[in-house]
């Protein structure tokens, strides 16, 4: 599992699941967190260093959760950095959009702390074998 | 002839909202019988209301979920671990959330069945005792749900493009 003093960007348009998921994390050890409230910014924080895991929505104005995703990927610097999308979309066509675009996990919403800390697991694994 | 909304169309949502508020919220909710905006007088007055469009390439409308404050509080303070008096901009976005929520869950449902649903962001209303007016020709369907929190309903307005 993560270092639990990972710094955990959570970027989500709708406060109240920013702080659901950061509510989440806490329960699973987390105690490292910074927020944005879309895609861009999210990206914007991101660049400003330090973060070690994304947890994203997928629906949000400006930029997206899959297109910071696939702006994480496209550039060296974040290529392996940890991502999951925690999003109410859940059709297939959707999560092989994620996976395609090496998503490291994938949270359908409504999601309770226990799945969110599978597929955190999962992320880290990923992490792992890649370094 | 008035276009009559598919019972088929109408349960993904009551599944999603049940499912919805159970894991998200720890909040157990019964539907009630649902009926036809105007025909019957709801008993929820509605002081927070989530809403989203419904577009596809067969249908346009939108949903809304509508609460009164003291069960929008509630059902917040459950899914947050605190305790909320008012409504406030910290967590009205939550009534907008929820609805995203259904939304998605009915959303896979009813496009495995090839309606086509495309994905959308919702809007949060507030004031006290606001009624939706859902822009379509057909009528707009009321669910009502019992919850230990109090009462909330979902309104669902749709016709064919």
């Amino acid at each position: 599992m993560f270092d639990l003093n990972t710094r955990v960007l959570v970027v989500d348009d709708m406060s109240t699941m920013r702080k659901l998921v950061i509510k989440a994390c806490q329960q699973i050890g987390f105690t490292n967190f910074v927020e944005a409230a879309d895609g861009a910014l999210g990206w914007e924080a991101i660049n400003g260093g330090s973060v070690g895991l994304v947890i994203s929505d997928w629906n949000m104005p400006n930029c997206t959760g899959i297109e910071l995703l696939k702006r994480v990927r496209g550039d060296a610097r974040f290529k392996h950095l940890p991502m999951v999308l925690v999003t109410a979309e859940s059709e297939k066509s959707q999560i092989v959009e994620a996976v395609q675009a090496a998503v490291s996990g994938y949270v359908v919403k409504p999601f309770t702390p226990d799945a969110l800390k599978a597929q955190l697991e999962e992320a880290h694994k990923r992490l792992t074998k890649v370094a | 002839m008035a276009y009559t909304m598919d019972v088929n169309f109408l349960n993904p949502f009551i599944d999603g909202a049940l499912q919805t508020l159970k894991v998200q919220c720890n909040v157990e909710a019964r539907p009630g019988k649902m009926f036809r905006k105007g025909t019957e007088k709801s008993d929820v007055r509605v002081d927070i209301a989530g809403v989203i469009g419904i577009t596809s390439d067969a249908f346009k409308g939108s949903i809304s979920i509508g609460f009164p404050a003291a069960t929008f509080l509630g059902i917040m303070g459950r899914m947050l671990g605190e305790k909320y008096e008012t409504i406030t901009k910290d967590v009205e976005d939550g009534a907008g959330e929820l609805l995203n929520i259904i939304f998605g869950a009915a959303k896979r449902v009813l496009n495995e069945k090839g309606y086509a649903l495309q994905k959308a962001i919702p809007s949060v209303i507030t004031g006290q005792g606001i009624e939706v007016h859902h822009i379509t020709s057909a009528p707009t369907i009321v669910i009502p749900f019992e919850t230990e929190l109090g009462l909330f309903q979902i309104e669902i307005g749709i016709e064919p493009v």
